[in-house]
């Protein structure tokens, strides 16, 4: 009982502030908590980023590392510990796909605004399931570059602010790639809506 | 608009079942442990240089005591070693008088006892074995003559019996009782191979 108290003491009330510097003294239990309070967002930023639960725990794993020997490089007036932790993640992130997914990588923002959407034109959602699906296809299909914003905006409803910090971008980047990459997910909907009505009739 | 609100509503469908994925729990231990021994690693050189500290000092504390041991020890056998025996006198020996202290010496140290010589012998050598004995003025045992203070220790001894005066004590650096300073006594002498006397006792 009293682990449990103490246990969620550490996940409720110490700041993250606290919990790293104990943490840094080596406290395990201070690493656990923090794991504890931040593991599941890196895990699954990475998890939806490379589409590969080994690699997002290894990754995950190698961002926790870093908060023990690069802490000296976080400033808490930049951000919170949590992007700063999605910031590792995501560069650690970067290296993985830049080795496994090159051509994924070749996206240019200038012309992804103008891309037609397969179906343009108004379509009827008659399955629901198949329609998250189909979404859930197109974010798999988004370039790392707008994927990377839907999931932390849309999916971890970060502010714009922290998804800058997050991706080392001004804000205004954060919000056209969002933009961007509604506006193809919204597209990829209408043609999967236009094809099941098609298949009805 | 309709899409954009339908594509809002997926998002949030999506955004549940993608909170419900957790962080893998076997990192945590994994993470504990990393914590703990980043830490030590970083206190391990602090440590190691306590530690060999310590060990360096024991080291040179156990050195000193050996060392100082090693030096009484010689001292301390030799005495545990060669105790002292009390040598009874032995009033069976035939007392032949004698004129010439010097020239006295030994018909009669082949007649003398083994122990009465060895205890002779050691006395001779520490002469400060034995302070009290020394300090007392009984000479039933032998007692190392003040004269043969700063000689070079002896490495053959014998024994030499004599007939002289209580008076006589007096060139030895002794001083004899009142009532026996004319009264003849028998003394045994031992003598180092430089033919000087180192103790004396009184046989009666």
């Amino acid at each position: 009982m009293f682990e449990r108290l103490r246990r969620r003491r550490l996940d409720g009330e110490l700041s993250d502030d606290a919990l790293r510097r104990a943490a840094l003294a080596g406290s395990g239990e201070a690493m656990a908590a923090l794991y504890r309070r931040h593991g599941g967002l890196v895990y699954r930023f990475t998890l939806q980023m490379s589409r590969n639960a080994e690699v997002a725990e290894e990754i995950t794993q190698e961002v926790f590392l870093a908060l023990l020997t690069q802490i000296d490089r976080f400033d808490p007036a930049r951000g919170t510990l949590s992007t700063w932790l999605c910031g590792i993640a995501r560069r650690q992130l970067w290296k993985y796909l830049e080795r496994n997914e090159s051509a994924a990588l070749d996206f240019d923002e200038d012309t992804a605004a103008e891309l037609p959407c397969p179906a343009d034109g108004p379509a009827e959602l008659l399955l629901r399931r198949e329609a998250v699906a189909a979404v859930r296809a197109g974010m798999d299909e988004l370039p790392p570059l707008l994927r990377e914003v839907v999931i932390l905006c849309a999916l971890e409803e970060m502010t714009y602010e922290q998804a800058a910090h997050v991706l080392a971008v001004p804000v205004g980047t954060v919000r056209s790639r969002l933009h961007r990459a509604k506006a193809r997910l919204a597209g990829l909907l209408r043609g999967e809506m236009a094809d099941t009505e098609r298949k009805r009739r | 608009m309709t899409t954009d609100r339908e594509l809002d509503e997926i998002l949030a469908e999506i955004v549940r079942e993608h909170r419900a994925i957790g962080a893998p729990g076997r990192l945590e231990p994994l993470l504990c442990a990393a914590a703990a021994s980043k830490t030590n690693a970083a206190r391990t050189p602090r440590f190691r240089l306590t530690w060999a500290a310590v060990v360096i000092l024991l080291a040179a504390a156990a050195a000193v005591i050996w060392q100082t041991r090693s030096r009484h020890q010689p001292q301390n056998q030799q005495a545990r070693s060669v105790p002292v025996p009390r040598v009874r006198p032995e009033p069976t020996l035939p007392s032949a008088p004698v004129a010439e202290r010097q020239s006295v010496r030994s018909p009669s140290v082949a007649s003398i006892s083994a122990p009465v010589r060895r205890a002779a012998a050691d006395r001779a050598r520490h002469p400060d074995s034995s302070p009290q004995q020394a300090a007392s003025n009984s000479l039933d045992e032998f007692v190392p003559l003040p004269v043969s203070e700063g000689l070079p220790p002896a490495v053959e001894l014998s024994v030499v019996r004599i007939e002289l005066r209580g008076s006589d004590l007096q060139q030895y650096g002794l001083q004899a009782p009142a009532d026996s300073v004319a009264r003849a006594m028998l003394a045994e002498f031992v003598v180092g191979e430089d033919g000087l006397p180192r103790a004396i006792r009184i046989v009666r």
